[in-house]
């Protein structure tokens, strides 16, 4: 397995308050990463860093071994998807014009979409299922519909690495499950998947792996059975120890499910 | 959000749905409609001359008499061309400085590039008159500057987190625009001469497309060439800016680069069209919306649409203009406001809904 994404010792600041603390950890092809964490312990930050719009304040971040910094931001968004936590657009995109968007990266100055662009963006619609979407404007969809059509943007942009910012929030369960079974295939098509995720219990059986972000200890890494343990949770959410069996309760009810 | 409700409706099969008609069929279809414009507002005024006869003489095939040839092509053709630029100019604008601020409810007169635009172009008038370039004076140059300069204070004022509201873009752009507009008033007590100044200032204030001269339309005419050629590779990176700057930045559109692009852009559309009609308050909000009605957002399609567009809206509002009380004549700006006033409100309450504030 290749080293696709790589943080090495990578450090980010807003200001002067220290977000990310010489994080190091890798993605490899294919691979299927959740990141939790309690809020703001830098887990957009993180999928920033990786997207290239932010830089670190210190350490390195490496796509396929060579520096992110030495690539032009559309060279990495050929290789790296970035599907934001809200989009806000002021004007009445449909859904195909707002996933055309995802061919941005591949365009030159004057030109315009191709015969290779349209295949992707079909792909890219038939992957997450809004190919009946399409001419419906984007403001109007439901908050599941949204979701899957700000993958399909990402998707258009052929990524090798998909970056989810908290892809089931604000979703009901029913569509949660749904957007668990998304990433699940596009997991299986060979894409590697970088989310961070609010609900625990989504985690098992999707992700390959978990990154968990303590504000005190950094980043520890693991498969889902290492990581979600009520001790590690328990430190990093500052969860109080007489709750510790409330978090064992669901991490345990689910992976009994599970099994 | 509210948009499960809307799930309720049975969903017909989109697919099915016939595409918005192509771009070039629109684009044709304004094209014919600005040269029709043209050839109606050329026959009509004080001295009436019927379209049959116009379009002969205009294809050569019969002659016009002396008295129907000066007013139609020596009066009448110039501020044809002019109320045509202006409009086309200020619609292009509009459109740009929407899509910088991801806000539809951004003209260039409701965020003071055009008050910019004529205070520049008034310190041009009372205190450099006698230089001239082609019969254009250093107007044109200082109403860019003045444009430029008010939409960047603007910018920088109403912009919150990132996103422009409606509420502070129309705050800062009242208060910009109204300092503006009355510090023009106070160039008038350096007025030497007393005369050309004081009545240019008043028609730049009242939005009046008078009697350009050749030079002047040449001028403006470069002008809008070049305004709408640099708006060309602009207009996918503007789809691209409309999902916001997240997105765009990673994307790959140098977003600090395009906006500049576009300060600079807007800024000389506003300041041709301020040279040629003064203050012309709505073309640059109507145009556009009306545009994106049809169209739908994509500033690609956008863009050659609204250029024809905003040319045949003002052309017809300014023929209406200087008809409708004849023999007086009414500035094209009062009637653009009665126009606009209103839609500004209809689009501002239709914005208050899709919670843009």
């Amino acid at each position: 397995m290749t080293l696709l994404l790589e943080f090495a010792q990578t450090s980010f600041c807003y200001g002067d308050r220290l977000i990310l603390n010489e994080i190091s950890a890798s993605v490899s092809n294919g691979e299927c990463v959740a990141l939790v964490g309690p809020n703001g312990v830098g887990k957009t930050t993180l999928l920033r860093l990786a997207a290239g719009t932010l830089s670190p304040a210190s350490g390195e971040i490496r796509l396929l071994g060579q520096p992110l910094d030495c690539f032009k931001q559309q060279a990495i968004a050929r290789s790296i998807a970035l599907v934001p936590q809200n989009v806000d657009v002021p004007f009445a995109f449909t859904v195909e014009q707002f996933i055309e968007q995802g061919r941005t990266p591949f365009l030159r100055m004057f030109g315009g979409l191709q015969a290779a662009d349209r295949r992707a963006i079909e792909e890219a619609m038939d992957l997450t299922d809004t190919r009946s979407l399409r001419r419906r404007i984007f403001n109007q969809l439901s908050g599941g519909e949204r979701q899957r059509v700000k993958i399909a943007l990402g998707l258009a942009q052929r990524p090798r690495l998909l970056l989810l910012d908290e892809p089931t929030q604000h979703l009901d369960i029913g569509r949660q499950l749904e957007m668990a079974d998304l990433i699940r295939s596009l997991s299986a098509k060979g894409i590697a998947i970088l989310a961070s995720m609010h609900d625990l219990t989504l985690i098992e059986g999707i992700f390959s792996s978990v990154w968990l972000l303590s504000p005190e200890e950094g980043m520890r890494k693991g498969t889902p059975e290492e990581i979600l343990q009520p001790e590690f949770l328990g430190r990093a959410f500052k969860c109080p120890p007489h709750h510790h069996s409330v978090l064992e309760e669901r991490i345990r009810g689910r992976r009994e499910r599970v099994q | 959000m509210a948009g499960e409700v809307t799930q309720m409706s049975i969903t017909p099969d989109w697919d099915e749905q016939p595409r918005l008609p192509r771009n070039g069929l629109w684009v044709g279809i304004l094209a014919g409609a600005l040269l029709l414009a043209i050839v109606v507002s050329l026959g009509v005024g004080a001295v009436g001359v019927p379209a049959r006869k116009l379009v002969l003489a205009l294809l050569g095939r019969e002659a016009l008499t002396t008295d129907q040839r000066v007013i139609v092509l020596s009066l009448r053709l110039p501020r044809i061309l002019a109320a045509a630029l202006v409009g086309s100019a200020l619609s292009v604008s509009g459109l740009l400085f929407q899509g910088l601020f991801r806000n539809p409810l951004a003209d260039p007169y409701v965020i003071g590039s055009s008050g910019g635009a004529v205070l520049g172009a008034s310190v041009g008038v009372f205190l450099l008159p006698s230089v001239t370039i082609a019969g254009f004076g250093a107007t044109a140059l200082l109403g860019f500057v003045g444009a430029a300069s008010s939409i960047m204070l603007v910018y920088a004022l109403a912009r919150v987190n990132g996103r422009t509201p409606v509420v502070t873009l129309l705050l800062a752009g009242f208060a910009v625009s109204t300092m503006l507009s009355y510090s023009s008033y106070f160039l008038e007590v350096l007025d030497r001469d007393f005369g050309t100044g004081l009545r240019v200032l008043a028609s730049w204030l009242h939005g009046t497309i008078g009697q350009p001269t050749w030079g002047q339309l040449t001028i403006g005419l470069i002008m809008l060439a070049l305004g709408l050629a640099a708006s060309v590779p602009l207009a996918r990176r503007l789809n691209t800016l409309s999902l916001g700057e997240e997105y765009a930045t990673h994307l790959g559109i140098h977003v600090q680069h395009t906006r500049i692009a576009i300060i600079v852009i807007g800024s000389m559309l506003t300041a041709a069209a301020v040279a040629l009609g003064g203050l012309i308050s709505f073309v640059g909000l109507i145009v556009p919306h009306m545009m994106r009605m049809v169209l739908g957002p994509d500033h690609t399609r956008l863009l050659p649409a609204t250029a024809l567009a905003g040319a045949v809206f003002l052309l017809l509002a300014d023929t209406v203009a200087r008809t409708i009380i004849a023999p007086a004549e009414l500035s094209v700006g009062v009637l653009t406001a009665f126009i606009g006033g209103p839609f500004f409100l209809y689009l501002l309450r239709k914005t208050k809904q899709e919670t843009l504030l």
